[in-house]
C-alpha cells in the first residue's frame, strides 16, 4: 500500500471508532463516569489545557525515566547472563516472578519505603519493565553470529569489545521490539503510581482524585492523555528503529512480488 | 623461519577422535593447502593453528611461539567459512573491522583497506551494506578484511564453499593474485582439488576421521598463477595425483 492510502486507512479506522463511541454513548445515555463521549473529553481537555499538559509531562517523565533505567539495567544484566548459562538459569525464575507479580498490590509498600514524590513511581515503572528487556537482551545477544564471534576471537577481542561491537547491535532488534510492549506497561505503572502515591502531580494523581469524586470528565481526560503519550512513545520507538536498525531485514520493504509474499 | 609447525598434534572431542597425530610445516611466505573431505577435521586443524582450540597432545608452533600468543598479537588473519560480515557496518567499515578491534596491539601498517577494496573491484560498494551484496562480493570483503590486517599469517577455512562454480573460479584467481602481492604465509583448507592446486605451493591430503595426512604433493607450477593454467596438462597431472590420495585417504 502507498503511504497516503495507509494514512487514509488509519484515519478512517479512528473516525469510525470515534463515531461509534459517540453514537453509543448518546444513544444509550451512558453515565459520564462509566463512559464519556469523545466530544465531551475534548471539551474537558479544552477547559484546562495547561493542567493536563503539565500532568502529562510529569507522567511522561516518570514512564520514560523508568524505561531508560530498565534498559540500562537489562543491558548490563543481559550481558552477564548471556555470558553464563548458569547465571541465566539462576536469574530466570526471579525475573519470571517480577514479571507476573501484581504490582498494583505491592505498590503501597514501595510508596512507604521510598516516600512521596517521584522515586516510588519511577522505581515501579523501571521494576516492572526490566524483565521483558532482560529476556530480549539475553536472547538477542545469544543470537550474535557465531562466525563473527570466532572472527573477533581470532584477534583476541576483549569481552567488552565483543559486547559493544557484536552482542549489543545483535540484540538491538529484540530490545526495541520489547520496548514496544514495555512503554505501555511503564505508562500504566506511572499512572497507577501517581494515583497511589502521596504526591499530587501527574495524570494518575488527577485520575485518582476524579475516581474518588466519581467525576467522569477529568478521569476520561487523563485516560485519553495517557493514550496520546503511549502513541508518542511508540512513534519515538519507530523512529529509533528506522535510525538504529536501518541495516536490519525488519526495516526493509520486501522486494518479493506480491504472489510469493 | 617456519610460519607454522605442527608436530604430533592430535585432537579428541570426548569420544570422537578428530585428528590423529599430524605433522605439518608451513614455511615463511609459503601457501599450503590442506585438502580433505567433509568431516576430516580440516576446520579443527585450522582452529588449533589459530589458537582458538588447544591440542589434546603434540605441539603447535605459530610464528616461532605459542598459537595463543600469535592470536593475542593479531598476527593471524582469519577468513571463516561464512563471510561473517557485520550487517550494521558498511563494506568499508567491515573491511577495517580487524584493525578497529583490539587496539591494545599497535597497527602494523598493512595494505590500506580502501586500496584492497579497489583491488577486488568493490570501490563502488564501499558505502553499501552487506545485504546489498552478492555472495561472491561478501566473500571478497571477507578476504579484504583479512589482508588489511597485514598479518604475517593467513588462515582460510573453505571460504568459497558456499559459492557457485563460476564465482569460485573467479575467487581463487583473485585470491592467488592477492597472495602473490603480499608475502604472507597462508594455510588454506578446502575440499576442492582445483582450488588447492591453483593456490598452493604444497598440498597436504587429509584422510577421514581421525584426520591424518596421507600424503603431500608439491605444486611446481609457475607463478604468478594465471587462470589459463587450469587448462594445462601439468595442472591435470597434479589434480590426478591428489584425487588418488583423496581416495586412498577415504579408504576406497
Amino acid at each position: 500500500m502507498t503511504r497516503p492510502r495507509i494514512v487514509l486507512a488509519s484515519l478512517t479506522g479512528l473516525a469510525v471508532f470515534g463515531l461509534l463511541w459517540e453514537g453509543l454513548v448518546r444513544l444509550f445515555d451512558v453515565k459520564p463516569f462509566i463512559l464519556l463521549a469523545p466530544s465531551e473529553i475534548v471539551a474537558e481537555l479544552g477547559n484546562a489545557p495547561a493542567r493536563y499538559t503539565e500532568a502529562a509531562l510529569v507522567t511522561a517523565r516518570h514512564a520514560a525515566l523508568g524505561v531508560i533505567i530498565a534498559l540500562v539495567v537489562a543491558v548490563l544484566l543481559g550481558a552477564a547472563l548471556a555470558a553464563s548459562r548458569f547465571a541465566e538459569q539462576a536469574a530466570q525464575p526471579v525475573l519470571m516472578i517480577i514479571l507476573v507479580a501484581p504490582w498494583v498490590a505491592y505498590f503501597s509498600s514501595i510508596a512507604i519505603w521510598l516516600g512521596a514524590g517521584d522515586p516510588p513511581v519511577v522505581f515501579l515503572a523501571a521494576f516492572v519493565t526490566t524483565p521483558a528487556f532482560v529476556f530480549a537482551a539475553v536472547a538477542g545477544m545469544r543470537s550474535a553470529d557465531p562466525a563473527a564471534r570466532e572472527l573477533l576471537a581470532s584477534v583476541d577481542a576483549s569481552r567488552w569489545e565483543v559486547l559493544w561491537r557484536l552482542r549489543l547491535p545483535s540484540a538491538l532488534p529484540a530490545i526495541l521490539a520489547a520496548a514496544r510492549y514495555t512503554v505501555g506497561l511503564a505508562l500504566a505503572a506511572a499512572y497507577y503510581g501517581e494515583g497511589g502515591n502521596l504526591s499530587t502531580a501527574g495524570l494518575g494523581a488527577i485520575g485518582d482524585r476524579a475516581a474518588a469524586a466519581q467525576f467522569g470528565p477529568a478521569l476520561w481526560a487523563t485516560v485519553i492523555s495517557t493514550v496520546v503519550l503511549g502513541v508518542v512513545f511508540l512513534a519515538v520507538i519507530t523512529i529509533a528503529e528506522r535510525v538504529l536498525l536501518h541495516w536490519h531485514a525488519s526495516q526493509r520493504d520486501t522486494a518479493l512480488p506480491r504472489s510469493v509474499r | 623461519m617456519t610460519a607454522i609447525s605442527l608436530s604430533g598434534v592430535t585432537k579428541r572431542f570426548g569420544r570422537i577422535h578428530a585428528l590423529a597425530p599430524i605433522d605439518l610445516t608451513v614455511d615463511d611466505g609459503e601457501v599450503v593447502t590442506v585438502l580433505g573431505p567433509s568431516g576430516s577435521g580440516k576446520t579443527t586443524l585450522l582452529r588449533l593453528v589459530g589458537g582458538l582450540e588447544a591440542p589434546t597432545s603434540g605441539t603447535v608452533t605459530v610464528l616461532g611461539g605459542d598459537a595463543g600468543r600469535a592470536r593475542a598479537a593479531k598476527q593471524i588473519g582469519f577468513v571463516p567459512q561464512a563471510p561473517a560480515l557485520l550487517p550494521w557496518r558498511t563494506v568499508a567499515q567491515n573491511a577495517r573491522l580487524l584493525l578497529d578491534v583490539n587496539r591494545r596491539v599497535p597497527v602494523r601498517g598493512g595494505p590500506s583497506p580502501d586500496e584492497l577494496l579497489a583491488d577486488v573491484g568493490l570501490s563502488d560498494f564501499a558505502g553499501a551494506y552487506p545485504h546489498e551484496l552478492s555472495g561472491g562480493m561478501r566473500q571478497r570483503v571477507a578476504l579484504v578484511r583479512a589482508f588489511a590486517l597485514g598479518a604475517p599469517l593467513l588462515l582460510m577455512d573453505e571460504p568459497f564453499a558456499a559459492l557457485d562454480e563460476i564465482t569460485r573460479a573467479d575467487m581463487r584467481h583473485l585470491l592467488a593474485r592477492l597472495c602473490e602481492l603480499s608475502a604472507t604465509s597462508v594455510l588454506f583448507v578446502t575440499h576442492s582439488i582445483a582450488e588447492s592446486v591453483f593456490l598452493s605451493d604444497r598440498v597436504a591430503v587429509l584422510s577421514l576421521r581421525p584426520g591424518q595426512i596421507v600424503g603431500a604433493v608439491d605444486v611446481a607450477l609457475p607463478r604468478p598463477r594465471q587462470p589459463e593454467l587450469e587448462d594445462d596438462p601439468a595442472f591435470f597431472a597434479v589434480e590426478t595425483r591428489l584425487r588418488a590420495l583423496l581416495h586412498e585417504g577415504a579408504g576406497r
